[in-house]
């Protein structure tokens, strides 16, 4: 060995663990944004979240979290390894080798690590991404719209994050050869950034700054924009969230360098403690990232329980098996043809009601969105031709419940949820009703008797009979619905038939009402005449590359959840639910699971970390004679703390904010009854992964005990 | 040979200032073996640190054969660590990752020049430490005394003319000890090295020509062995610093 390339090479053999964990922390970070970035930009994707939806802003936001954690947990193994080998460099350069001379050395060898593991990353990440789209379409569900499709041009973002971790690396490694003193140089290895002391109350703090910030971030939107009539610009209200960073940094910190366990255990805790502090600033910044790692990747989670379990009640809330309805001037299956198209399915109907509804206009508040110095600022303006919405009669209404409701004339009965919602949008109080053909209007209050609850015609209003018969004189089919239900024997086992009616129902369909639900006929009357298009129509959603209603896409999500018409067959809807919301649950899951194995790598090689600077140590202790079940007690408690604390605080965190939600959204506030079942499927969703998490501490708590030759214990 | 005029260190530690050195002068002729001795924490470890340049003074300055250290550049400064400095660190500094034998030949292989001849030499420092059986381990695997050696013996490979050594006794026994003096002495003698040592022990001290006792960061007195018995001179030395001890 005569030169300092080979002395280099040695060493690097002798050094191959911390090479590779190096290469791979770099690999796994690039996997997983490119595995993320792919999915996120594929064109199937894109297809399902809808442009400025909220869904695509979520997983927009995560994307932004998983970025985050992984340059975190990079730049941090970049600096561990430096670390490691910072005492090599300083011998180096202490026995007379030129600065430039180490510099080569390490920035090659980064180089080499940094390059090599991020293209290979970033080449694996694709076929990951697939690899896990393919798992989940054998294993869930497969539908036509579900063919992955990719977009290259994600490598883009790809290489940007492939470049950021390579020059990361370099840079830190370029500054770790830079300094003067070389004495610290070698002695960078046990060098230890202590916290200074945390008054104990900063835990306490920490709570309250958490729960002070969640709440207002989640109400500063809101408060802008009833109290204060003004649309914030895109970010603002992220600002508000900002106090729950800083408590949940303080409450991280109080939990490092006091813990929780009150001055009776100072003693106990001192070697375990005082480790931890001495780590302090890493280890503290490490449980940040994994604890709003842990609150997006439940975020994520939560949103198909919530979903599913709230839809399922729904659907078995519907007091009917089967329901449609359809504009009047459509040629849509009549009492005869389904009964035929029954047999043909050997189902049996044992009850079947027609009745016919109207579209009429009401009155309403408008928003007028006025562009300020503030920005947008809104006022509000009653109008009273506002939107068209569904009438019943009094008759209609009980031939199809089967009840005895009288209205009396001159008021109007609005239907509600099951559960008591009213649902979004849905006015209650309506006083104008206006037939939008003739002109004719009917003056109306709210109706006196108990609220009508009913799911299958939720949002509709009751007229008294004469009423409604007055009002709607004059409106052309375009301007009513007919509406059948019926009820079968062995509901559950009709699928086939459901997707057969559903299917001729969509034949029949005529284009002029394909279109989404929200396509209102007075709102675009109104918008064609202030702005001369009208958003939700075909030519406009198409000029804006927007998805359209399409009948050649019929079970598409989008379609399903969206279409004007959609009938409401149970069993066809609750079949078809997690296919037709299967691009949302795959996404969602992909997002958990990469942020979920975030979590993992990074409390992983937290705690491995803490092992390797603490091996001393443990040797020292153990000499001088402590226990063997002290020494574990005192691993397993560094362990523990890098996991529990800041996993328990995301969860809780995630959890807490949920429940907000649900309780804040809809009105009147309160939790519904389909919300609750959410929020208890949520619930075991989090029993699940976390049972996932404690295996995963388990196995790092065998791997700290054993590089620091400590018996584990039971 | 080695000037060094009204040098001052301090280390910062969080928000409080400790000044280690105080304003320490002295001077080391071409050739001469110097000891300096003082009580623990007196500075003396730091003394090395900033004469080596290893770490930065606040102030003073060092000259070494008329150049003053700190207008080098940062290749020469590493030039004149590798070339002219062999510097024995109080806690050894040995790569683990490399065997004795390539620890020892590790300066010249920064240096680029590794020649049979040096193989040789390294080899004959291994038999007059009596290190060449156990070459081939690591450190890792060898004793506190082993290491030091170790540590000499690399101080020694590329012929330096100034010898920086801190405790370089510290863990030997007196055969070992009379060793590395013995190569010490070897190398003022055949090369004209300038030997500085630090030692807490007055027998390694009392080879040396001249003696400085440092105390609270300054020099507190120099001895200078002149034509005195060795043993004459280890009591002279025994004298001053229970003479220190008392004050
Ligand atoms: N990196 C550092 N940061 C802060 N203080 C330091 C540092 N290095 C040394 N000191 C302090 O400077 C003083 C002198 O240290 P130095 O190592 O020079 O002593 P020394 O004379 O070599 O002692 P010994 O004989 O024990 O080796 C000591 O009080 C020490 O605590
Ligand atoms: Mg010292």
């Amino acid at each position: 060995m005569r030169s300092f390339y080979e002395v280099c090479a040695v060493l690097r053999r002798r050094n191959a663990k911390q090479y590779a964990l190096l290469a791979g922390c770099c690999f796994f970070s690039v996997l997983l944004i490119t595995a993320y970035v792919c999915m996120m930009r594929s064109p199937t994707v894109l297809s399902v979240l809808p442009e400025g939806g909220d869904s695509r802003k979520q997983v927009m936001m995560i994307f932004v979290l998983a970025v985050i954690g992984c340059a975190v947990f990079t730049t941090y193994a970049a600096g561990l390894f430096l670390r490691q080998r910072s005492r090599e460099l300083g011998i180096f350069m202490a026995l007379g080798a030129s600065r430039a001379q180490v510099r080569g050395v390490l920035q090659r060898e980064l180089a080499g690590v940094s390059v090599i593991s991020c293209v290979l990353g970033a080449a694996l990440g694709m076929p990951l991404a697939w690899a896990l789209w393919s798992l989940f379409r054998t294993f869930l569900v497969d539908t036509q719209e579900m063919a992955l499709r990719f977009d290259y041009r994600a490598y883009i973002l790809s290489a940007i994050f492939s470049l950021f971790v390579i020059l990361t690396t370099l840079s830190l490694g370029a500054r770790s050869v830079r300094r003067t003193n070389i004495i610290d140089i070698v002695h960078e290895q046990h060098r230890s950034e202590p916290v200074r002391e945390v008054p104990r109350r900063w835990g306490a703090i920490g709570i309250v700054l958490v729960l002070v910030g969640v709440f207002l971030g989640y109400m500063s939107s809101n408060f802008f924009i009833l109290v204060l009539h003004w649309y914030p610009p895109e970010g603002l209200s992220a600002v508000f969230y900002a106090p729950a960073l800083v408590g949940l940094y303080m409450l991280l910190l109080h939990t490092v360098v006091n813990g929780w366990g009150g001055r009776r255990r100072k003693y106990r805790d001192l070697i375990s403690t005082s480790m931890m502090k001495f780590q302090g600033r890493q280890t503290v910044r490490n449980m940040l990232v994994i604890t709003v790692l842990v609150a997006g990747a439940y975020f994520g989670s939560f949103y198909i329980p919530m979903i599913g379990t709230g839809a399922m009640m729904r659907y078995d809330a519907r007091e009917y098996d089967y329901l449609y309805f359809h504009r009047a001037d459509q040629d849509i299956p009549g009492e005869d043809e389904v009964r035929a198209l029954a047999r043909e399915y050997g189902v049996e109907i044992t009850s079947f009601a027609e009745a016919s509804t109207a579209l009429l206009a009401v009155d309403g508040t408008h928003t007028v969105e006025v562009d300020g110095p503030m920005g947008v600022t809104w006022y509000p303006e009653y109008i009273e031709v506002f939107t068209a919405e569904r009438f019943l009669s009094e008759s209609d209404f009980n031939a199809l419940t089967g009840q005895a409701l009288d209205v009396p004339a001159g008021q109007a009965a609005a239907v509600l949820d099951s559960d008591g919602s009213t649902g979004y949008g849905f006015d209650t109080g309506i006083s104008i009703v206006t037939n939008y053909l003739t002109g004719e209007r009917l003056d109306v209050t709210p109706y006196q008797g108990a609220a009508l609850r009913y799911q299958s015609l939720a949002q509709h209003y009751v007229l008294d009979d004469a009423d409604f018969e007055l009002i709607t004189r004059g409106l052309t089919d375009e301007w009513r619905e007919h509406k059948v239900v019926f009820n079968v024997e062995n509901d559950e086992q009709t699928y086939d038939f459901a997707k057969a009616l559903f299917n001729e129902i969509v034949d029949r369909s005529g284009p002029e009402v394909e279109v989404y639900d929200s396509w209102d006929p007075v709102i675009r009357d109104r918008n064609l005449a202030e702005d001369g298009y009208y958003f939700l129509d075909r030519e406009s959603l198409e000029e804006a590359g927007e998805v359209t209603i399409d009948y050649t896409q019929r079970d598409s999500s989008n379609f399903r959840l969206s279409w004007k018409y959609m009938p409401q067959f149970r069993v066809l809807d609750k079949a078809d639910f997690v296919k037709t919301t299967a691009v949302y649950l795959m996404l969602f899951v992909f997002v958990a699971i990469v942020c979920f194995s975030a979590v993992m790598v990074i409390a992983y090689t937290r705690c491995m970390t803490i092992a390797l600077t603490n091996r001393q140590v443990y040797e020292d202790l153990r000499r001088l004679g402590a226990p063997g079940k002290y020494l574990y007690r005192s691993v397993r408690g560094q362990v523990k703390r890098v996991f529990f604390v800041p996993i328990f605080t995301g969860t809780l965190i995630i959890y807490v904010f949920y429940l907000m939600i649900m309780y804040f959204n809809g009105s009147p506030a309160g939790i519904t009854g389909d919300e609750a079942a959410g929020l208890l499927a949520s619930i075991g969703v989090i029993a699940g992964v976390s049972a996932l998490l404690y295996g995963i501490y388990r196995l790092t708590l065998g791997k700290v005990c054993s590089s620091l030759s400590v018996k584990r214990r039971t | 040979m080695l000037k060094v005029e009204n040098l001052h260190k301090s280390y910062q530690v969080g928000k409080n200032t400790y000044e280690v050195l105080k304003g320490v002068s002295l001077n080391v002729e071409q050739g001469e073996f110097v000891a300096v001795m003082g009580p623990s924490g007196s500075g003396k470890t730091t003394l090395l640190n900033c004469i080596s340049c290893y770490i930065p003074a606040d102030s003073g300055s060092i000259r070494l054969g008329g150049t003053e250290l700190a207008r080098l550049g940062e290749d020469e400064l590493a030039e004149v660590r590798n070339r002219k400095l062999g510097f024995v660190f109080q806690d050894f500094l040995l790569l683990d990752g490399l065997t004795v034998e390539q620890n020892i030949l590790l300066p010249a292989i920064i240096g680029g020049s590794v020649s049979a001849d040096v193989e040789n030499r390294a080899s004959q420092l291994c038999e007059v430490f009596g290190i060449a059986a156990i070459k081939g381990k690591y450190p890792a695997e060898i004793s506190g005394g082993e290491k030091q050696r170790t540590a000499v013996a690399r101080a020694l490979i590329n012929n330096p003319l100034v010898i920086l050594a801190d405790e370089p006794t510290g863990n030997l026994d007196s055969k070992s000890s009379r060793a590395v003096i013995g190569t010490f002495e070897q190398a003022k003698s055949g090369l004209g090295s300038t030997i500085f040592m630090v030692t807490h022990d007055s027998f390694a001290a009392s080879f040396c020509d001249r003696v400085i006792i440092l105390r609270d960061g300054v020099v507190w007195r120099t001895l200078e062995k002149r034509d005195a018995e060795r043993t004459a001179f280890q009591d002279a030395l025994l004298a001053s610093i229970s003479e220190m001890g008392r004050q």
